[in-house]
This record gives C-alpha cells, structure tokens and sequence, in this order.
C-alpha cells in the first residue's frame, strides 16, 4: 500500500514537468503577445519602444531562461509579478483562491446532496413516475450549458423576483449570510450537471447492487426495506460516485470561470480569462499550473480513497 | 418612458424606446483644443432649468472591463483609466461639450510658440491632506514622460513634445517644448494620460492598488475583478462637489448580468449594446441615455509590397462609393449612427458636416463604383481576405454587411473573425490585406491623422513603398505646429479632402453609446470620449 502511494506521487512529477512545458509554449504561440495587448493596437508604437517593453517585462532573455526563472519562481514560493498589474502573483490568487474553492464546494455539496437522493429513489423505484422524473431531470441536467443556465437564472430571479445577488464579493467569514446569498446561484449552476451525473451513477449502481446476492439475502433475512437499500445497498453504490465527484473537479473549475464572470465574482477562473486575454504569461502560467496542479492532487486522492473504500483495489 | 429629464452636453439624451428604434445620431459635441480657458467649469444649459442637485447616497456603476490597476502612469486601454478617473485631475479639463476648462491650473499664457505658464489653482489638497504645489506638477511630469511600472512606455506616443517641466514659484510651471506642438492643451484636458499626482507618490503607496489624487473621491479600496469602492472628497476644489457620499465601479463583463443587476437594482448605472438598451427602455424604472462617442468603424488596406488591386486609387475610391453607410447603420446599430470621415463627427470644428459627407465626399453611388472599377480594370472583380474583431459583436455583423454591399461590384470579400489581441497585432505589424477596425478619442486632431505621415511608425507598417502623398505629409507638420484655431481647421479639412481621395483607409461609420441609469441618478451624460465622466457630478434624487 505505502509503496503504491510512492509510486503515485512519484508519477506525479514528470506529470506537472510536462504540464509547464506546454503551458509555457502555448501561451508563447498564441498569436498576439503581452506586447501589442499593453499598447492597445497603438499604431504609433515605435520599434524601440516594443523592445523596451519586453525588456520591462522580461522577454527579453532566451525561451528556456524565461522558463528556468518562472519554475525557479514557482518553486521559491514566488512565481512573480502580474505583467499588466505588476502585482504579485501569490497575492493575487491568495485573494481569488477562496471565492473559488467556496464555490465549488458548495457545488459539490448540491450535487452530492441532490443527486444521491433522486439517484437511489430513482433506483429503488424503478419504471415508477419518480424514476421517469428524475432521470429525465438527469437528462437535462447533463444537456444544459452552465453559462446558459447561469443567465437565465440571473434573469428569471431578476425578471420575477425582483432580486439579484449582490455583485460585490463579500467574504463568508465576514457576512456568511450575503456571502451564501450571493454564492447560492453560482453554485447551482455549474452544480446541476455533476448532480445529473451524480443522479445517474447512482442510480446505475444501486440498481446493479440491489440485484446482488447479499441484498437478496438481507432482504431474506427480513432487513427492512430502508435498511437494506441505505445499510446495504447505498454503502456499496457510493464508491464509484466517489471517483465521479473527483473527477468532476476539473469540470467545476472550467464551469466557474465561466460562471464567475457572469456573477462578476472574482475567482481563479475570472483571474485566468483575464489573464489570457491581456496575455499575462506569468499570471496563466501559474494559474494553469495551480488548477492543473489541483486536478492531479484530487485525481490522487481519489484514487488513493477508492482503495481505502475497497481493500480488494489497492491488494490489486 | 415617462417624464423626460433636461440633458446637456455632447448629443447625449435620454431616449423613448420608440426614438430608439427610430432615430440616427444628430448632434455633434464641440471641442475647443487650444485658446484661453473660458471661465469656471460651469454646468452647460439645457431646454430649461436644471434642478438643484440633492447631496448623499451611494450610486453603484458597473464597468464592462476590470480597471486592472489603478497607476495613475502609463495606462493605454481606455478601460484601465475608467477606475481612476474618479480620483486623479489634470491642469485642465473638457467638459460635457468638449470646451476646455481649468481645473487643477487656473489659467495658463504662451509666451512663445515653445513655451506655456500654468498658474495653478491655489488651496487644492490631495486626498492625503498635502497642498497641490509646482513640485507636484513637475514631478507627475517626468513621470509621464517615463511611466513606471506597471504603466507602460507605449502610452508614450500619446506625449506631446515636452522639453520640460520647470518651477517659476509655489503656484506657477513653465512647461517648455521641443517645437511648436498644439496638441499639448488637448492632452492635458483629456487627462487620461496627464493626472497630477503628489510628489513622491510612487513611494508613498503601492500605485497599483492605492491612489493618491485631488479629485472629487477617494479611494477606499480597489479588489481587481471585482469593485473600486469610493467615498466622496470633502476637500474637492470644485466647491459643493462631489454630490454623492461614495461610489462603486463594479466590474460586470457579462451585459446579461448587467441587466439583471439594473433591474432589479443592484446597481443604479451601466453601459449596453443598442439591443440590450432597447430592451431596458421599456422599463419605466430606467432612463436610457444616448449619446455620440469619438468611435468610428473603417475599412483599412495595406498599400506596400506585392500590387494588389487596391493599388489603384480608383478602386479605392469605388470601394467607397459602393458602401452604404445608412445601410449599415440600420442594419447593424439600429439606425442609431451617422457617417463619419477620418475625423470623427462631432470632434470640434475639424470634421466635415455629417450632411457634406453623406452627399458629397462618402456618397453612396453605385453607378461611380461600377465605372471607377471598369476604369481601373477590374470590371470583373477580385478577391480579398477583410480580418475584423471577433468581439464586439457588432463587427463580425458590419464586415457581413460590408461583404454584401461589395459584392455588387465584384468584390468577393472574405471575413476573418479575430480574436481582439491577435487582431491587433497583425493590425499593428501590418499583416493584413484589409482590416475593419476602429478609432476613437484623441487628444488632437493630430492623432487621427498622424499616421498618414511617413515619420509614424503605423505608415511604416501599412504603406511605406506602396502609398506616399508629399503634399499630405506637409500639412500634417503644419497642423501640429500650428495654433491658431482657425488655421488648425483649415488645415485639417485639407487634410481630410485629401484623405477622401485617396481612400487608403475607407472611414465608415460613428456609432453611438448607450447607458442605462436608474430613475433618482440624475446629472448624468454620456461623455463623448469614452470615459464616465458623468459619475463626478452625478446625484441621487431620493
């Protein structure tokens, strides 16, 4: 067991090498550089000028020095400044990184909360209205665009209730109340389709489940019928749910940026669009590397979890 | 929409959802760049007697980009001042008709063509309790002729010829320049590169997020992504003002979210695309305010290298002939635009009348167009790649437009959509066969014409060896060197007749902007450069 989480972590490495190589080039490719982003298509820059920039900015040295000092950076714990703001980096994630980790969070727990219920009524009730409901609800759930979701929320609470979420970011240490308030609806947005996931994996492993031999011989033994579909059957159907909300992660990440800007909340997705469209090398580098980072930790984890939840994995 | 509220300024007003739909752009904004000061900066009158304005509350406005840093230096992108226009004052300023006015100097004499006195306002504090003196203007001088980080040299082409800066006592600088540069005035009532800062400043706070100025609010904090919060200067020079307690710029860059957020009173203000503001006009909480900006759309050809068709004049000047801009204007803004030469309508007394170009110098002639590409040999057409911007959404829309009206005479153009960083920078390299792409404000005349002129680096990207008129690039030296207003403007219709002749860029349409408020804010106006002006005089009628 121990040597097979060495193993894991240690795969961890060439992994992350290989993610801040191609962050690094990709950013480099992208056609329009910090330059022309910084002078605004300003057609009365001179050539001198340009050069200045770039060595402001510390283009100037050789691709795989630029590399060498953005890694230096990273791993010394300073990745270093924005290039359009000149703030610091870790500042400016340290500043963004809770609005995010909350609200997937709260997203995780709707769809855990939401899914795992529908999941199992749906499963233990199979062909009846509610299965129909639910996994027609599924349906739906995985078919809709969060950004589109997140407008017509927006606009339905505004058009129909007269009410928004407040727009300026509020702390949840400093205003829990308003800070759920303005939370709330962000996070049932990019919420809904790993709650349809969720819905229906569940469902589809505890169907598989309540037909096992050890349910049948539960249910002979007269277990009630709650007892057997939440004792019995629920523990059993939850372990590849679990590697589905791991793996959701990454999808959470990619609906917040979408959805923070949309709710104007200031968070790791809105920092790196932002980032990418005023070409901020630094800022991407590291924010990509950090949500890249986030991705393979969870992926770890869950793999790691996945066989503390069935012994017979890891002995594998 | 109700009762109609007294709008002064630049051709901004407040609209019916019937005038939306109906109406094009009529009034242009006046500029006085150069002369006297013309007295205190006074409200401009309307159709009658502006209520007196009530003192309190907070108004909240959403951006529709973040500011990203607050420096007062260096800063190119428009949407990056519009978080500290609040805070910082130049010597000068324009008001809502473009009319230079005093601010931060009172009064300003030329003893020569090289030399300009400002005498500075005296009793104006900065936010930090220090008195504006000469040692504050000279040393936000040299900054802006060297902007530190994370401000950038490019805004440097923007700087007039400034020699330097000099201390004549307390309250007077005599700023000296290289040659006779008339774009100076303008640039110091723009203000957009030219705030006056404390001495020192750079050292007294962290430029990027604090803000020391003298302008109507302080700042209280600045969350990049999110909001700047600010609170009202009591000590402002402009006595009375600011009206407000605070004020928030929040950053929303979805106009969805900014709808939601304007009606159902989130916030009290924000700017929208034609399509949204038409929509929101039927909500009888709102005003929708409407106004010209300096902002045209052209066609622009490169002239250098390997001869295309548009090599010759003639085609040029049949590409132009072909295109309705009334058409386009209807189809793309909702009639709510008017065409506009290199200078745009409304910039002071430089552009042509909206009516001589409609008629004469842009006249839509289908017949012409035909005969002047039959004359030039291109009877039966030829094919161009025309790249725009992905976003705004209203420029895919006019290159469609566009792509239409030419193929009447041949013309097979073919539309690629770019992303804005990539856009501008083949537009900057010169790595384009035809760009439709945009201008807007400037601080002189000169900037819309500059580039005309070999000694620019932008000639040098699109026509240097393809494209030269000697006589064009004399006039543009005579123009930044000359001061006389009356002159000026002669020069620069001069310029524009020439400019009409050759086509090398093809000047389209002006569009107008749109801002939404809701009902107590009151005083607002839809500034002419782009900027949100407005919000330092604005007020709550609750």
């Amino acid at each position: 067991m121990f040597r097979n989480i060495v193993q894991r972590f240690l795969l961890v490495i060439p992994t992350l090498v290989g993610i801040s190589l191609v962050i690094f080039l990709m950013v480099r490719l992208l056609p329009g550089n910090v330059v022309d982003v910084l002078t605004g298509g300003d057609v009365t820059i001179t050539e001198e000028q340009r050069v200045t920039i770039r060595g402001q900015l510390g283009l100037d040295g050789s691709y795989p020095g630029q590399y060498f000092d953005w890694v230096g950076g990273m791993l010394s714990g300073d990745p270093g400044n924005s290039f359009r703001s000149g703030e610091p980096i870790g500042d400016i994630l340290v500043r963004a990184l809770p609005v995010t980790i909350e609200l997937i969070i709260l997203a995780i727990l709707i769809a855990v909360l939401v899914g795992i219920p529908l999941g199992v009524v749906s499963a233990a009730r199979r062909d009846s209205a509610h299965d129909y409901a639910s996994r027609i609800g599924g349906l739906i759930g995985v078919s809709i665009p969060n950004f589109w979701l997140a407008t017509l929320l927006l606009l339905v609470s505004s058009q129909v209730f007269n009410w928004v979420p407040s727009f300026s970011y509020v702390s949840i240490f400093d205003d829990p109340v308003a800070n759920l308030g303005q939370m709330i609806l962000p996070a049932l947005s990019i919420s809904v389709f790993t709650m349809a996931i969720v819905m229906r994996m569940v469902r589809a492993t505890m169907l598989e489940v309540l037909g096992q031999d050890y349910v049948r011989t539960a249910r002979a033994k007269g277990v009630p019928r709650r007892g057997v579909v939440y004792r019995h059957a629920l523990r059993n159907a939850l372990i590849p749910v679990v590697t589905v909300v791991g793996f959701e992660i990454g999808v959470l990440i990619s609906g917040a940026a979408i959805v923070e800007i949309i709710f104007g909340l200031p968070g790791v997705g809105y920092t790196l669009l932002q980032a990418i469209f005023n070409r901020d090398y630094p800022l991407i580098q590291t924010t990509t590397m950090l949500v890249a980072t986030t991705f393979i930790v969870f992926n770890l984890l869950v793999d790691l979890l996945y066989g503390v939840l069935d012994p017979r994995i890891s002995q594998e | 929409m109700s009762e109609n509220e007294t709008q002064e300024g630049a051709g901004s007003g407040e609209l019916t959802r019937k005038e939306l739909v109906t109406r094009a752009g009529q009034v242009g904004a006046g500029i006085v760049v150069g002369g006297a000061l013309v007295g205190p900066a006074a409200a401009a009158t309307g159709g009658r007697r502006a209520p007196t304005p009530k003192r309190g509350g907070k108004l909240t406005f959403a951006l529709e980009q973040d500011p990203v840093f607050l420096a007062p230096f260096g800063q190119i992108l428009t949407s990056g001042h519009w978080g500290k226009e609040p805070i910082y004052d130049s010597l000068l300023e324009w008001d809502r008709k473009l009319e230079v006015q005093p601010a931060l100097a009172e009064s300003y004499t030329t003893p020569n063509d090289t030399t300009y006195v400002f005498k500075l306002r005296r009793g104006v504090r900065f936010h930090n309790g220090k008195e504006l003196t000469a040692e504050d203007v000279k040393y936000s001088f040299d900054l802006q002729a060297a902007p530190p980080l994370p401000g950038s040299v490019a805004v440097l082409g923007q700087f007039p010829a400034i020699d330097r800066v000099e201390i004549v006592n307390k309250y007077s600088v005599r700023i000296l320049m290289k040659r006779p540069d008339a774009s100076l005035i303008g640039y110091l009532a723009w203000g957009r590169y030219s705030p006056i800062v404390p001495v020192d400043l750079y050292k007294q706070i962290n430029p990027v997020t604090q803000a020391i100025g003298t302008g109507p609010f302080r700042l209280e904090t600045f969350i990049p992504n999110d909001r700047v919060d600010l609170v009202r200067n009591p000590r402002f020079w402009k006595r009375g003002q600011p009206y407000l307690d605070a004020l928030t710029l929040k950053t929303l860059p979805d106009e969805q979210a900014r709808v939601a957020a304007i009606r159902s009173g989130a916030i009290d203000g924000a700017t929208f695309l034609y399509d949204a503001a038409r929509n929101l006009a039927t909500d009888r909480n709102l005003n929708v305010l409407r106004g010209p900006t300096a902002a045209f759309r052209e066609l622009q050809m490169t002239l250098k290298g390997e001869r295309k068709p548009w090599h010759d004049k003639r085609v040029r000047q049949a590409v132009s002939a072909a295109l309705n801009r009334q058409d386009m204007t209807f189809r793309v803004y909702g009639g709510n635009g008017r065409p506009s030469g290199h200078i745009p309508p409304g910039y002071g007394p430089y552009p042509y009348p909206v009516a001589d170009l409609r008629n004469n110098y842009l006249k839509f002639d289908l017949t012409k167009a035909r005969a002047l590409m039959a004359a030039a040999g291109q009877r039966n057409g030829f094919s161009v790649t025309m790249s725009t911007f992905s976003t705004p959404q209203d420029f895919p829309a006019l290159a469609s437009v566009i792509k239409s009206q030419l193929a009447q005479i041949g013309i097979d153009v073919r539309i690629e959509a770019q992303e804005p960083g990539t856009f501008a920078a083949n537009n900057g390299r010169g790595n384009f066969e035809w760009d439709l792409t945009a201008r807007g404000m400037r601080g002189d005349p000169n900037g819309y014409v500059a580039e005309f002129g070999p000694a620019s680096p932008a000639y040098k990207a699109w026509y240097e060896g393809g494209w030269d008129r000697p006589d064009l690039t004399r006039l543009i030296e005579r123009g930044i060197a000359t001061v006389n207003q009356r002159q000026r403007t002669a020069i620069y219709r001069q310029i524009q007749r020439i400019l009409f002749d050759e086509m090398v860029q093809v000047p389209l349409v002006s569009v107008n902007k749109f801002q939404v408020f809701r009902k107590p804010v009151k005083n607002m106006y839809v500034a002419f450069t782009d900027f949100n002006t407005g919000l330092r005089s604005a007020w709550l009628d609750r």
